[in-house]
């Protein structure tokens, strides 16, 4: 048994010093994991490994160097800057793709555009009715993601003007069942990426001038960039890694690999 | 018969071993306490303002220092003039770094932003009402504004504090009551719940039912504490969510009463075989005594057996309990997660293993928030522990007693 | 008192016991009827989903396609892994409680710590092997850390089945080896672990169970969301079955399409802990015969 322990564990040092490892962002995960597919199958010589936990696990990993690339869904933030600073890791950042936050509603709903500022009083608590806002008489449900998603971070800073959610919304833990209870949940309201609006939620037009123009979220008005709700998606990796690093990231970048950005969904840089 | 003295060595060695292993769980308990106290109680007495920033105002500002929740509600716009946090009458503007480029231009600020700390220290000094969040690295020695300062995070604020905003900026708001009120709602719904139903099915079983029944359905019983609680929780989301929202026509159906009906299901088990255990215990003579005097069996029962039995089906009831507010996974997927104070048993609820399971990921590895979420951890762990030595007392106490 | 009085007395005492009774036995089939409903809901919706395929292929286009195949592998990996852990520690702990700690308070205190053990929810077990195995330790997120983790949570039962089926064993085999010159541990070996072993194997199963099943331990300490790769090493994440459920269940670009997936994969982990669950009861069934033909 102890035999098999150790060459188990020699075998592990051996295949871990050729791997590319990311971690980091759920959000990113459909996204690395189908550009490293076709990484991989247009360069058999290479290993990419893929795993999620967070943007919050990807970035500490990189801090403990134990990730070459991480994926996140928002900015370092300070103390996380201070850290890589500490332990001597200076970090280089890449913008991936974009993507774009739609605010969705159950199909049924009558409303099918908001202003931001209708918004912010919708997320923060102030707005609690639907016919405040031209629809039925019915309780808004709010719908949101974990405090800690890189999400829910760029929701708060660019749709509520960094006013905090009001402490009656229900967080989901991933994205997917903020799709489910708004579909099930007749008042409901949530807020989810492009890539997963499908037919059984309504995508709301948004507003960002006031209610002069009302734009639906899509690829064409994420992509023309007259929609105004659109998050960057990053890649960070330490300086010392970059040659190892650097083939999977020109790949991501070129024509090739934004072209798979839009296929799972997001919206390419260009 | 002299053993020689390899023998006796190895037998001292296996010994050894022996006590070691003996030891294994005290010592996990004791690594498991120090692991998260040492993880959490750095949250303690540090400032709520996130990390590597501050809060200034001008120098003229009468104010002084706020605390965690005026910084929120400045923030929030909620509060928008001085006067509410004891400043002069004098219209709050707030300043965030980003804000920097709506007012300066790009050779102003400097190529390498080298000439930021003069732009800050001249911005806080001409605009009387400003509270201006920027990082700490920008404030110069002769930087003209005030540094606000803030109370530390107490523990008396953390269990008292009604806000869950753990990543609020500029300053988190850590106040656990709702998730505690959350989790105890949702484990006393449970218990409610499977108190009387675990109670019944123990006194069918142990003084009712045929043997063969018994036999029957213990086994079936037992495999409901086989399933995974995560099973349960997609049953619940499946099933047991659209079926409150529609029975009880709730615009929500993830509802404290969702986690409780699940978690009642699966304490059932850990009830019943210990209720039954200790119904079992009652002396037979006691039994026959009642029924030869001419009471029925189900007036021998209630007025005999369960007096007889009740500190067991007291610790049933606590374990009970103990269960159900550890429980993670099949809550965090149906109680909606909301973390307000609970009113009704209609409403979402957030608990605190949910919490955890739901923000670990995602929060900054030794940061605040992370910190926070670690006591929530040692909390449940202290919790339990009560729970646990409370049923030990209990059950020392009845075997004494029995002697 | 009349005798009219009394009988209407005796009669009102039989009606009140028949209510009683009717509930209690209705309570009970309720009980039993839950069990059945959860299993026949998963049964009637997973049963259409599992296939060869399904247990022997990778997800595929976002998991709305393909199988399970390396979250089966993955929990085959950590139960794997924790018994390696558990199960020797746990045995000896139980041998050491019943056989050597001759001190009365000495093994109340460790009972009580292994209660205590047992009594700690699954989430703070996550928190504690994220702390000490992947960050203090620097194991990462690896097969290593989970077990470990579970490992940790599934000694009491370990510990606990082993002093039970050494408590079973009579006294007079021990006195019979010693009279025999043998030492206390060749005794040990030799008479009283043959004996106990069956009931030592059902406690092994059951803890088995419970590793296969349990999700919160392992959310940070293994549990990867997907990988495109089986495990190479024990220093790998693996994706495992309860995690992916609740994968299934919660995340996915497109949850209406993965929900059958997440239906399968409910049947194959309910199955895998039944299966173990009816092994141990019919082990243990099996065992107390022979030990009574005996």
């Amino acid at each position: 048994m102890k035999r098999v322990i150790i060459s188990v564990i020699v075998l592990a040092f051996a295949i871990n010093s050729q791997a590319q490892r990311i971690k980091g962002s759920d959000t990113m995960l459909p996204l690395s994991q189908k550009e490293a597919e076709t990484f991989m199958k247009n360069n058999s010589s290479n290993k990419v490994t893929v795993t999620g936990g967070g943007s919050g696990v990807g970035i500490a990993a990189l801090i403990d160097g134990t990730t070459d690339l991480a994926q996140a869904s928002r900015k370092l933030k300070m103390d996380e800057k201070i850290k890589l600073q500490e332990a001597g890791v200076t970090y280089k950042e890449v913008i991936a793709a974009y993507d774009a936050l739609a605010v969705v509603v159950n199909p049924e709903n009558k409303v099918g555009q908001l202003t931001r500022e209708q918004l912010e009083g919708i997320f923060i608590g102030k707005i609690k009715n639907w016919k405040e806002v031209g629809g039925d008489d019915a309780k808004i449900i709010v719908y949101s993601r974990e405090t800690s998603s890189g999400t829910y971070e760029f929701f708060k800073e660019h749709v509520m003007n960094k006013k905090n959610f009001a402490n009656d919304v229900l967080s989901m833990p991933a994205t997917g069942a903020i799709i489910q209870s708004v579909s099930q949940t007749k008042g409901a309201i949530g807020y989810v990426g492009l890539a997963y609006i499908d037919k059984s939620i309504k995508a709301l037009k948004v507003s960002y001038d006031k209610g002069k123009t009302f734009i639906a979220p899509s690829m064409e008005t994420a992509k023309n960039k007259t929609y105004p709700v659109v998050r960057p998606l990053y890649y960070y990796y330490s300086s010392k890694v970059e040659a190892k690093v650097k083939s999977y990231l020109d790949f991501v970048l070129s024509t090739e690999g934004q072209k798979i950005v839009e296929q799972v969904g997001y919206v390419p840089l260009k | 018969m002299a053993k020689p003295f390899h023998k006796k060595l190895f037998e001292k060695i296996i010994e050894g071993i022996l006590t070691l292993s003996g030891s294994i769980t005290s010592l996990a308990v004791i690594l498991i306490v120090i692991f998260l106290f040492k993880e959490g109680l750095g949250l303690f007495n540090q400032s709520p303002i996130a990390k590597g920033f501050v809060l200034v105002v001008n120098k003229n500002n009468p104010v002084n220092t706020l605390d965690a929740k005026s910084i929120k509600n400045i923030f929030d716009h909620e509060i928008t003039n001085w006067k509410k946090v004891g400043g002069e009458r004098d219209t709050i503007i707030l300043f965030y770094l980003d804000d920097i480029n709506s007012i300066y231009t790009e050779e102003q600020i400097g190529q390498n932003l080298e000439n930021l700390p003069t732009l800050f220290s001249n911005l806080t000094d001409s605009i009387s009402g400003i509270i201006a969040f920027i990082p700490k690295t920008y404030i110069n020695s002769d930087f003209k504004g005030k540094v606000i300062t803030t109370d530390n995070i107490k523990v008396s604020k953390f269990l008292s504090g009604k806000e869950w905003f753990p990543t609020a900026e500029p300053a988190a708001q850590v106040g656990i009551l709702p998730l505690i009120l959350g989790t105890l709602w949702v484990s006393i719904g449970a218990i409610l719940l499977s108190l009387p139903l675990g109670l019944a099915v123990s006194i069918y079983l142990a003084e009712i039912a045929h043997p063969r029944v018994r036999n029957t359905f213990k086994p079936i019983i037992e495999l409901l504490a086989g399933i995974p609680s995560v099973v349960y929780g997609f049953f619940g989301l499946v099933v047991i969510v659209p079926l409150i929202q529609s029975v009880f026509n709730l615009p929500v159906g993830e509802t404290a009463l969702a986690g409780s009906i699940i978690l009642a299901i699966m304490a059932l088990p850990t009830i019943i075989t210990i209720a039954e255990d200790s119904i079992r215990t009652t002396p037979r003579s006691m039994k026959e005594a009642s029924l030869a005097l001419g009471a029925s069996r189900w007036q021998t029962i209630y007025k005999i057996v369960i007096p007889y039995s009740i500190s067991g089906i007291t610790a049933a009831a606590i374990l009970g309990i103990g269960r159900a507010i550890g429980e993670t996974m099949a809550v965090l997927m149906v109680t909606g997660n909301a973390a307000s104070i609970p009113h009704s048993f209609l409403e979402p609820v957030r608990t605190i293993p949910a919490t955890i399971a739901a923000e670990l990921g995602e929060s900054s590895q030794g940061g605040m928030h992370y910190q926070a979420l670690f006591i929530l951890g040692s909390i449940l762990f202290v919790i339990t522990l009560i729970v646990n030595l409370t049923v030990e007392y209990i059950s020392s106490k009845q075997k004494l007693a029995k002697r | 008192m009349t005798l009219e009085r009394r009988k209407e007395l005796e009669r009102s005492k039989k009606r009140s016991e028949k209510i009683a009774f009717g509930t209690f036995r209705a309570m009970s089939l309720l009980v039993v009827g839950i069990l059945f409903v959860i299993l026949g809901f998963i049964i009637i919706k997973g049963i259409s989903v599992i296939s060869w395929d399904f247990i022997t292929k990778m997800p595929e286009d976002g998991m709305t396609k393909g199988g399970i195949y390396p979250a089966i592998i993955g929990t085959f990996c950590l139960i794997g892994g924790s018994m390696i852990f558990s199960f020797p520690i746990g045995v000896l702990s139980g041998i050491y409680i019943n056989e050597y700690a001759s001190n009365g308070l000495v093994v109340r205190f460790i009972r009580l710590m292994t209660n205590n053990l047992a009594g700690i929810p699954s989430i703070v077990f996550g928190l504690f092997g994220m702390s000490l195995f992947v960050n203090t330790l620097g194991f990462g997120d690896s097969i290593i850390a989970g077990s470990l983790t579970l490992g940790l949570m599934t000694l009491p039962i370990v510990i606990r089945t082993t002093e039970e089926a050494l408590k079973s064993v009579d006294n007079s085999f021990r006195q019979g080896s010693y009279a025999l010159g043998a030492t206390k541990l060749q005794t040990i070996r030799r008479v009283t672990l043959p004996i106990a072993y069956p009931n030592i194997i059902t406690g092994l199963i059951l803890s088995i169970g419970r590793v296969s099943g349990e999700t919160a331990p392992i959310l940070f300490t293994v549990a990867a969301y997907f990988l495109p790769k089986l495990p190479h090493s024990i220093f790998d994440q693996v994706m495992a079955l309860p995690y992916h459920l609740y994968v299934l269940a919660t995340s996915g670009t497109n949850i209406e399409e993965s929900r059958p997936m997440a239906y399968g994969t409910a049947l194959v982990l309910i199955m895998i802990v039944l299966f173990l669950n009816l092994i141990a009861n019919a082990l243990r069934k099996y065992f107390s015969k022979k030990v009574k033909m005996n």
